[in-house]
Parts: structure tokens; C-alpha cells; sequence
């Protein structure tokens, strides 16, 4: 044992700042790579396109409001509603999870940055073009509009002619590049570079619930990815995947489903692990469970990906194989309701200060419970063969992503947002949000299971008048501008916390993560000193806080430097140079989309993309002392 | 302040290497992503088989195996002098490294070569004829594309290393692209064995 | 997009909306409207899974109550005491396990295995001399073939399905196009009609009486008006009203008529809709041998009445845009002459 006060003095601290900066300045921002960067730059255009994503719905839910509307055409609802989907589900819902897990997890395992910091950003820049690219089409009235689900014939160069469908099978092909980018660098920064004794068992379980979704990210995008490639290449190239004269419309469903269920999945483990932690915050007590909690998580991981039929349960499949999927999807509700239940177990008798982050959590608990149930509803193959394309199945879905993902969102939102910017959200305003927001929900989407076994199907842009379905749709319309409200109180507040916030401090909720252990908001370097961890939850453990605990000398501060550790051990094993900011991320995306989206307009664009891909790979690993071993 | 330190880090290596490295992870990452879309091409040339009485349909002849069985065996050698340059270059021996890539990179080249002959002049169907046309192509062009990345990606490293950028200890760039050489190699055989023994069972 | 139209919502009607809207939700499940609701079963199909749904509401809402109870006692347990009062590991231990995994499990059980039984006699086989009625599934209305025991066609029909009532009815589904989905929600679920495939679902009705169906899977511009009737009528009723569907159309009695079918014939209609015994043979749209019998036009959307059909003949894009059935320009009496032709042809 060294004493520390001998390394502890301001210059390094400057040096540490100098090393670690990211360069101001407009053509600057596109050299960033910084993590903290990185990740607020996920969260914040996340959160943009969930605005424009609610947009949509409350147009459609104006055309809804009367039967025979004609405030928008068809062509225009469908539009809307196929990028409401696309939106809410590639464009918001799993960057933003990704976000949080990019600006959170490097700080919750004590460390400086992730192990690839350009790659980190190359995912950003993907993400932003595609997502720019999506709503150009909008605006320019060419959007896809066969839905975010995209079903062949229709989706066909028959039957969908336009520029539309283009757009969408050439911008989710690549897009998808920045989740999979995304989720690789998490597996390998959660693998390498927890503090030491961080060891697996003592990892936070919101880290768990992220190396679980990138796990599922890595398995389940690929189909994905090579399906809407498929599809590109039935429309441009006359391929017959999906045709109905040779290939299969079947085919894109299996494969459309192996993604699209555990895209579910995807987003809802994330909030699993946020609901964990505001959990053991606000109930200041260890989680009861760790470990049923862990494998749940993991659990409902693989689970996710052997549900995908029950999707398909009316295209007229055997029927053997279908009541299977009934079994393997109503067995996920055990890994579910086991979390559920150590949730309640923790919160007993533990007087929790019922502050927002944790009333979004309650809220959960009601909304999700709600849409688990009908979930297991539309598992049963008769049911859901009334249910299934209907309101009833809007409602189940949207209890399910709001309520399950959503809700904890937000609930995350406030209770890390102290952490990212150093200031406390308006707890006043906070509740009123919340209870507007849950209000307004329940408001909107419940009515919608009765509408749909009324028979109302989804996807209409209108409906007939003397269905049964007149007050029922006015009434959700009108709750959908109360919803609105509610998330529009949320925005404000951040937005107003900002400037006005109460000042947060480093730990404000007494968390015992490490994330709390650095400024509000962190530093570029993250943490001035590495420390060692001997507990599940660090800043509970030992008597002093943060002063008397052992940390880690001898990490470079001249250059960009993390410390690696072993796996499951978390062993110290080495220390790893990283790079610093760069313009070749930037030039790469472009390079990308320039390939697949190229494809619209030529055949000889991809290669040409491909071409410049490779150019900017070298650009971007080219060293920059080269022969400096000689 | 009374921190006290109990690991000094700046004895530790400032390179890691094999599976200690992030990038070692990285590229296994990359080789799952990749390898999950190579298994979605298969089942999906299998589900698409299914769909037809003889496949491939009636009107195509199945393929002949000579020249892919022989292109097959000049894509696995390829991954000989890898093998032999990584065994060398973690003895220390950095010789192999300035010239046994040449040879990897020849014989991929003599694949893609009896590759883009055999698909210009030795099928009778195109991408656009019918399903099993489409899947086939698709298989074909997407290991061509990660051939000719390999390729390319081991010239860089190729190059770095005759300005001997790379030592015995730093050597993960080598690794990883080695490995990622194995990978494109080691895929073929699952393709090749749809492509070309897959097409046989119901033709 | 359209600038947002000021009737579309107007502050006014929010008021009697809620009010109309909380009427709605305390008098949810009477049966005010016969149309298109699964709860309101008009045959066995239906009626099984609406008796499932029904179980699993109640289990489910029992299940609900008690997590939610369990939640407030967690959280008020401790609400006026000084100290925490955390359950020991024991029964913590026993909480998850007992109500997180093992009761779960039970109730899942159950619910998988009525599940799989109410599925078992929806596709319970049918018996060989069944009627069979094959639907196709075009953009965007239904073509409906019926056929005999041996296969045979016996006669052509659109947008509008009879079946006698009592009688299983074997139902083919196909499509032409796209893929679309064959809903009548009172008498079964619903089954996908992919192009290229064949998939079968049947249907039998309690009560005579007219259900709606709906297309359920999204087609395209006009999937919101694809829609059909199912007429259950008395099976002696059925049989008279199948004899006069194969036959031919009925040949023009008044001078109108006449002229009416000249105009048919030399119009751009005979390129795609048929008749029956004359030369309009076209088959790309519906067959119109017996459009005077039936109740609607446009797939379900519209009344058969003169005024509708007229309107409907002169400008389909204005109540059904996208549609592929063109404007027909007819001048002078043409029009008049035409819709009293096919309003006669029963």
C-alpha cells in the first residue's frame, strides 16, 4: 500500500482534462468519441425522434377521432403509420437504450471510456443518417407505407412500386449496423474492463440486463439485416425470395419475427435493469435475489427467441407446432413474474421515499402486469386468432413497450438525469407529469382492447359509421392529447431542470453504483482515480465512503489509457491505449450508407461505397507513428 | 486525502493479446454476427427448398462438383500460411509475416477466379430465374464480398508489417485478422456443403 | 400531408365525447350492435374462444388484484413505524418462489392445455360433404366460388358470402395479390390468405341472422374498406338462393333495362366486371350476374341503392381512393339506364 498523497496533485488532474477532451469547435463534433459524448448524443436524438414518433400517433388518432375522416388520404395515414412504427421502434427505442447503456455502463464498471470509443461513434453517425434519411422520405411524401412490418407481396416491387419501400429496405439494412456495432462494444467493455473486483457476481444488474440485450442484439439483427437485404434484391434486381411465383412471403414473416420478437426483448431487459436500480436506490437496501434476478434476465433472453411464431398463428401453419409456441410463450411470464416478486419482496415493509424515478416504477408495475397478462391472452391460438391484427393487440403491445420499457425510461430518465448534467429534475413537476402520463395512458390504451374484439383491425385509416366503434375511438383520441401532455410535461422539465435544476451533487439519491462516485456530470476522463471494489454495491460498503478505498496507480494520463481485467475474476491484466478523436467514424458512416442506400439509384454506387468503406477502415486504423518500432 | 493504492498498474503490460484483449472480442463478436447470417442464408435456401417439388426447380440442372470441390480445397489451404505465419510470429520469428500472406492471398484469388468462372460460364440459371437462383447467388455474393474484404484488410496488415509496426507482444491486429481469415474460409464449408450437396438431395 | 381540418376535432364535441365515451365504457359488453364484435358469438367457433377469453379475464384480473395488493402491502407495511420491516430471506425466498414460479406455473398450465383444447375443435376436421366456399383475396374485395362436394364450380359471387344456417361450411382461402386476412369475428377467428398457398378455416352459424367480416391484414391503400356480409339464412332459403346464383343473369325486360345493358356492354365496365350470359366475361373484377341481390357495394362499404351505385359508377377514387376501378364517364340518360340494369339483375 503506497500513499496516494504523493500522486494525487492538480497537474495530473490537468492532464488527465487535456488527454481526455474532446475538441470544441463545429467540424470538431464530428470527431468526438468520447463516451459520455457518445452516449447523451444517442439519448438526446432518441428522445427527438420518440417526439416526432408521438407526433405521428396523435395525427393518426386525429384522423381516428370520427369514422369517415377525411383529414388525411390514405396514402398519407399509411405513410404515417408505417413511420410511427419505424420510428418508435428502430429509431427510438433501441438507440436509446443504447444510449443509456453507452454514457452508463463504463461508469457503472469505474472505468474511462468503452474499449472502442470510434466505433461507438461510427454507430452514432449511422444511426443519425438513417434516421435523417427516414424522415426526409416522410416529408417528401415517399415514406414507406406497407408498415414497419413490411409483409411481401405487398412490400414488392409489384405492389409498392414507389421510392417508399426502397427507403426502407435499404436504410434498415445498414441501420442496424449501429445496434450491432453498439452491442459488440458492449459485451467486449462489460468483459474487459470492469473495475478490479468488480468480479461477474458483483456486477450491477443493469449491467447484466445490457449484456443481455447485446447478446440478443447480435443474434437476433442479422436475420433482420439479411431479410430487408433480401427484400432490396427482390425489388431492384428481380430476385424471388418473397415472390409468390417462387420464393415465399412466408419467409420474410419467419424471418421478420426471429428479429421482430426479440426486439421486444431487447428494449424491455434494458428497463428491467433500471427498474433494479431505482429499486435498491429508493429502498437503500441490496437487492433481494441477485442472483434468481441475473438468470431471469437471462432466462427471458433465450426464451425471447423460441416465440416468434405466435406472430404467425393465423397464416396457417401446422397446428402441432403452434400450440408449442403457445407453451414457450406463456412460460416466459415465470422468468417475469420471479423479478416481479423480488421486486416486491425488496420493497417490503422498506419505506421508500416515493419520489419520480420510483413512481414510474409503480407504474410499471400496474401497466406491465396488464399487458403480461394479455400477452399470455394472445399466446392461446384460438384467442388470437380473434385478436390478433385488431385493437386488442395495439393495446396488449403498447401496455407491454410503454408500460415495460417506457415507463421505466422516463423513470430512468429522472433518476439519472442528475448524473448527466449535474442538476436535480423538478420533483413537483415531476409527479404531476407522471400522473398525467399514467392517466393518460391507461386512458388511451385500454378502451383499445374492448375496439378490438368489437372487431376493429388495425392499419385502418378509416372506418365505417354504425360499427360500434364511434365513441370508442373519440374517447381515445381525446386521452391520446392527455398522454401527450404528460410526456410533454416530462420534456419540459428537463429542458426547464437545465438551466434551473437544483444543484445535484455527486450521489443525490445515495445510490450505491459507481456512477455515483464521479462529478455531476462526470468528467471527460470519467473518474480521476480507478478504484477497487470488494462489494456488490461499492458505495454502501466500508465505513468511510469515498476517501478509505483502494484505487488503482499508474494508469497513464498523457495519453487515453484503461485498465483491462479479467472476465470473471476481474483481475487486473493490463493497461490498453485508446484512440482518440477522429474524423474516419464520421467519413465511414457516410461511406456505408453511401452503399446500401446507393443501391436505390444504382448498382454501381455499392461498389463504389464499398470501395470507400475500405478506404476509410484503413483511414480510420491507419497508425500514427508508423515505424516508430524500428 | 487518504486513498491508499493497492495496485500499481504502470508494471503492467501496455499491449494484451488472444482473448485478453477487447479486440480479440470485438472480432469474435463480428465472427457471431456474421456467422448467424451465414446460418439464416442456409435455413432460408432450405426453407425456400421446400417450396418446391425438385429443387433446384425443374429446368436447372443440379451443379457439377468438380470445379467447386477443387475451388473449396484452394480456399481452406489458404488458411495454411496463416497458421504458419501467427505459429512463427508468437515464437518471434517476424519472417513468415513479410511473405506468407502473399500466398494466402494468391490462392483466395485463384478461389474468387474459379469462382466468377464457374458462375459466368457453368450454371445455367441467373439471381432474377427462380427462388433457388436468388438464395445461390446471394450465398455466392455475399462470401465473395467478405473474400475480397480479407484480402484487401490483409494487405494492410501486410503492408504495416514490412514497416515492422507489429512486435511479437503487439501482434493482436495480426491475430484477429488471422482469425478473421479462418472464419471467412471456415464458412465456405457450411455454404459449399448447401450449395452444392444441398442442391443434390431432391434434384 | 393536408393542414389539419377544423372539424376533425373540434373543442366543442369533447365534452359529450367523454360523457358519450364513459356511457360507452359502463354499458361495454351489451349488445348494442350486431356487427362485427367476437364477443357476441353467432356459432360454436366463436362462442368457444369468447367463453376462453372470458376465463381467462377473470383468472387474469384475480391475478392482477393480488400483485397489486401484494405491492401496497409491501409498500405500506412500514409506513407508520420508525424502523424498516424487511421480510426475512425465508420468506422472501418463499414469496418469489411460491407465487413467482410455482403458482405461475399451475395457471400457466391449465391455460396452455384449455387453450390447445378449444384449438383442437376449431380444427376439428370437417365432414367430407361439408359445403366449401372458396374466397379470394383481391385489392380490395372478395371473390367467393362456390363448389360442390366433388369440386365442381356451381356459381360466382362478390363481396357477400350465404350460408345456411347450422351447417359447418368449409371456407378455402386464397389470394391473388397481396396477402390479406378472412375475419368474421362472430363466427371464428381469423385465417391469412397468402398468395400462392391454400389455407382452410370453416364456420358455422347458430342463428340466422348477417355478420360482418373484415379484412385483417394490412393490403394496402384501401385495407380499411375491404370488407364483407355473411348472411346465415334457412337452409332450404339457401338452397333456392344458390340455384339462382349459378344461373344466368336475367335477361332485360323494360326498354331501360335493355339500354342499360347496351351501355354496360359498350362501356369500359365490361373490361373487367362479367355478366353472365352476355359477353362480359372479364374476370379481373367483381362478377356482377347477380349485383342486384346484393346488399352492398364497394366490399361492404356502401348500401346497394341507386343513388350509391350511380355515384359509385361516376367517381370510386372520391369514396375509396386508390381503388382500382376507374371513373366511368356516362352522359345523359346512360347512367340512369345502367344502374336500373344492374339493380334488376337478382
Amino acid at each position: 500500500m503506497t500513499d496516494l498523497a504523493s500522486i494525487h496533485h492538480d497537474e495530473e488532474t490537468q492532464q488527465l482534462e487535456r488527454t481526455w477532451s474532446s475538441p470544441p469547435g463545429f467540424f470538431a463534433w464530428f470527431t468526438h468519441v468520447n463516451q459520455t459524448n457518445i452516449g447523451m448524443r444517442f439519448i438526446v436524438t432518441g428522445f427527438v425522434f420518440f417526439i416526432l414518433g408521438v407526433i405521428l400517433a396523435l395525427l393518426m388518432r386525429l384522423q381516428l377521432a370520427v369514422p369517415d375522416n377525411d383529414f388525411m388520404d390514405p396514402e398519407t395515414y399509411n405513410q404515417v403509420f408505417s413511420m410511427h412504427g419505424i420510428t418508435m421502434m428502430f429509431l427510438f427505442a433501441i438507440p436509446v437504450m443504447e444510449g443509456f447503456a453507452v454514457y452508463i455502463i463504463p461508469l457503472m464498471l469505474g472505468t474511462r471510456d468503452m474499449t472502442f470509443p470510434r466505433l461507438n461513434a461510427f454507430g452514432y453517425y449511422i444511426y443519425l443518417i438513417a434516421g435523417v434519411m427516414m424522415y426526409a422520405a416522410l416529408l417528401l411524401k415517399i415514406a414507406p407505407d406497407a408498415g414497419w412490418f413490411s409483409y411481401p407481396p405487398l412490400a414488392g416491387a409489384g405492389f409498392s412500386p414507389g421510392l417508399g419501400l426502397d427507403f426502407y429496405t435499404t436504410v434498415i439494412t445498414f441501420m442496424e449496423i449501429s445496434a450491432l456495432v453498439a452491442a459488440i462494444e458492449i459485451i467486449a467493455t462489460i468483459f474487459k474492463c470492469k473495475v478490479p473486483g468488480m468480479s461477474l457476481n458483483r456486477m450491477p444488474i443493469f449491467v447484466w440486463a445490457m449484456l443481455v440485450m447485446s447478446f440478443m442484439i447480435v443474434f437476433a439483427l442479422p436475420p433482420l439485416v439479411i431479410a430487408s437485404l433480401m427484400l432490396a434484391l427482390d425489388r431492384m434486381a428481380g430476385m424471388h425470395f418473397f415472390t409468390a411465383a417462387s420464393g415465399d412471403p412466408i419467409l420474410w414473416q419467419h424471418l421478420f419475427w426471429f428479429f421482430g420478437h426479440p426486439e421486444v426483448y431487447i428494449i424491455f431487459i434494458p428497463a428491467l435493469g433500471m427498474i433494479s436500480s431505482i429499486i435498491i436506490t429508493f429502498t437503500q437496501r441490496p437487492i433481494f435475489g441477485y442472483i434468481p434476478i441475473v438468470l431471469s434476465i437471462v432466462a427471458i433472453g433465450f426464451i425471447g427467441f423460441g416465440l416468434w411464431v405466435h406472430h404467425m398463428f393465423t397464416a396457417g401453419l401446422p397446428q402441432l407446432g403452434s400450440n408449442f409456441f403457445t407453451a414457450s410463450s406463456a412460460m416466459i411470464a415465470i422468468p417475469s413474474g420471479v423479478q416481479i416478486f423480488c421486486w416486491i419482496a425488496t420493497l417490503w415493509g422498506s419505506k421508500p421515499k416515493l419520489d419520480t424515478p420510483l413512481l414510474h416504477v409503480l407504474g410499471f408495475f400496474l401497466i406491465f402486469i396488464i399487458g403480461g397478462l394479455s400477452g399470455v391472452m394472445v399466446a392461446s391460438v384460438p384467442f388470437d386468432m380473434q385478436a390478433h391484427d385488431t385493437y386488442f393487440v395495439v393495446a396488449h403491445f403498447h401496455y407491454v413497450l410503454i408500460g415495460g420499457a417506457v415507463f421505466p425510461l422516463l423513470g430512468g430518465l429522472y433518476y439519472w438525469y442528475p448524473k448527466f448534467t449535474g442538476r436535480m429534475m423538478n420533483e413537483r413537476l415531476g409527479k404531476i407529469g407522471f400522473w398525467v402520463t399514467f392517466a393518460g395512458f391507461n386512458l388511451t390504451f385500454f378502451p383499445m382492447h374492448k375496439l378490438g374484439l368489437d372487431g376493429m383491425p388495425r392499419r385502418v385509416y378509416t372506418y365505417l359509421d354504425g360499427l360500434g366503434w364511434n365513441e370508442a375511438n373519440l374517447f381515445i383520441s381525446i386521452s391520446s392529447a392527455v398522454l401527450a401532455l404528460g410526456f410533454l410535461l416530462t420534456l419540459a422539465n428537463a429542458l426547464i431542470s437545465l438551466k434551473r435544476g437544483k444543484t445535484a451533487g455527486d450521489n443525490p439519491w445515495n445510490a450505491d453504483t459507481l456512477e455515483w462516485a464521479t462529478s455531476s456530470p462526470p468528467p471527460s476522463y470519467n473518474f480521476r482515480h480507478i478504484r477497487i471494489v470488494d462489494s456488490r454495491y461499492p458505495l454502501w460498503s466500508g465505513t468511510g465512503g469515498l476517501e478509505q478505498n483502494p484505487v488503482v496507480t499508474g494508469i497513464r494520463s498523457d495519453r487515453r489509457e484503461i485498465l483491462l481485467t479479467s472476465i470473471l475474476e476481474s483481475h487486473p491484466e493490463a493497461r490498453q491505449p485508446l484512440p482518440g478523436p477522429s474524423p474516419w467514424p464520421f467519413w465511414l458512416a457516410i461511406a456505408t450508407a453511401l452503399t446500401f442506400a446507393g443501391l436505390m439509384v444504382h448498382m454501381a454506387i455499392p461498389l463504389l461505397g464499398f470501395l470507400l468503406c475500405f478506404i476509410a477502415i484503413t483511414g480510420w486504423i491507419w497508425p500514427k507513428q508508423l515505424g516508430a518500432a524500428k | 486525502m487518504s486513498l491508499h493504492a493497492d495496485i500499481d498498474a504502470s508494471k503492467l503490460p501496455d499491449f494484451s493479446y488472444e482473448f485478453r484483449s477487447p479486440l480479440w472480442w470485438g472480432i469474435v463478436g463480428l465472427m457471431t454476427v456474421e456467422g448467424t447470417v451465414v446460418a439464416t442464408l442456409i435455413a432460408s435456401f432450405f426453407y425456400l427448398q421446400g417450396n418446391h417439388a425438385a429443387w433446384p426447380p425443374a429446368g436447372t440442372s443440379p451443379p457439377e462438383l468438380l470445379l467447386p470441390t477443387l475451388s473449396t480445397v484452394v480456399l481452406l489451404a489458404s488458411m495454411v500460411p496463416v497458421y504458419l505465419t501467427d505459429k512463427a510470429f508468437k515464437r518471434g520469428d517476424p519472417k513468415p509475416l513479410a511473405w506468407m500472406p502473399l500466398v494466402s492471398i494468391a490462392l483466395a484469388l485463384v478461389f474468387l477466379g474459379i469462382k466468377a468462372y464457374e458462375y459466368a460460364s457453368h450454371v445455367d440459371f441467373r439471381w432474377d430465374t427462380h427462388a433457388y437462383g436468388s438464395i445461390v447467388w446471394l450465398m455466392i455474393g455475399f462470401h465473395s464480398a467478405h473474400v475480397i474484404a480479407v484480402i484487401l484488410k490483409t494487405l494492410v496488415i501486410l503492408y504495416l508489417a514490412r514497416r515492422r509496426y507489429f512486435t511479437p507482444e503487439k501482434r493482436i491486429a495480426v491475430t484477429v485478422n488471422g482469425l478473421y481469415w479462418y472464419f471467412v474460409a471456415a464458412a465456405w464449408i457450411p455454404l459449399y456443403l448447401t450449395i452444392y450437396l444441398g442442391s443434390r438431395i431432391w434434384s | 400531408m393536408s393542414p389539419p381540418q377544423k372539424n376533425a376535432i373540434s373543442p366543442k364535441s369533447i365534452l359529450p365525447g367523454i360523457v358519450a365515451a364513459i356511457i360507452w365504457l359502463v354499458s361495454a359488453f351489451s349488445p348494442a350492435y350486431a356487427s362485427q364484435s367476437a364477443l357476441e358469438p353467432g356459432g360454436p367457433l366463436a362462442a368457444a374462444i369468447a367463453n376462453l377469453f372470458w376465463g381467462m379475464v377473470v383468472i387474469g384480473g384475480i391475478i392482477l388484484f393480488i400483485v397489486l395488493a401484494m405491492l401496497a402491502v409491501a409498500l405500506l407495511r412500514a409506513r407508520n413505524k420508525t424502523e424498516s420491516k424487511p421480510l426475512t430471506f425465508t420468506q422472501s425466498r418463499n414469496l418469489v418462489f411460491i407465487s413467482g414460479v410455482v403458482i405461475p406455473a399451475l395457471i400457466l398450465t391449465v391455460f396452455v392445455i384449455s387453450s390447445a383444447a378449444v384449438n383442437r375443435e376449431i380444427v376439428a376436421p370437417m365432414p367430407k360433404n361439408a359445403l366449401t366456399i372458396k374466397v379470394t383475396g383481391h385489392q380490395w374485395w372478395w371473390e367467393v366460388d362456390y363448389l360442390d362436394t366433388e369440386g365442381n364450380h356451381i356459381a360466382k359471387t362478390a363481396n357477400e358470402i350465404r350460408i345456411p344456417v347450422g351447417k359447418p361450411v368449409r371456407i378455402a382461402l386464397e389470394a391473388s395479390d397481396v396477402i390479406h386476412s378472412f375475419w368474421i369475428p362472430q363466427l371464428n377467428g381469423k385465417t391469412d390468405m397468402v398468395p400462392g398457398k391454400s389455407n382452410l378455416t370453416w364456420v358455422k352459424a347458430d342463428r340466422p341472422g348477417s355478420y360482418r367480416g373484415q379484412c385483417t391484414e394490412f393490403c394496402g391503400k384501401q385495407h380499411a374498406k375491404m370488407a364483407f356480409i355473411v348472411d346465415a339464412v334457412p337452409e332450404e332459403d339457401f338452397e333456392a338462393w344458390l340455384q339462382r346464383q349459378a344461373q344466368p343473369a336475367r335477361e332485360p325486360v323494360t326498354e331501360t333495362e335493355n339500354k342499360g345493358r347496351q351501355v354496360f356492354l359498350r362501356s369500359s365496365c365490361a373490361m373487367c366486371h362479367a355478366i353472365r350470359g352476355t359477353s362480359a366475361l372479364a374476370s379481373v373484377a367483381p362478377d356482377l350476374t347477380h349485383i342486384g341481390s346484393r346488399k352492398t357495394l364497394a366490399a361492404g362499404s356502401l348500401e346497394n341503392m341507386p343513388g350509391t351505385l350511380s355515384s359509385w359508377i361516376l367517381s370510386p377514387q372520391s369514396f375509396k381512393p386508390g381503388s382500382h376501378m376507374p371513373a366511368t364517364v356516362l352522359v345523359g340518360e346512360d347512367l340512369g339506364n345502367l344502374v336500373e340494369y344492374l339493380l334488376s339483375l337478382e
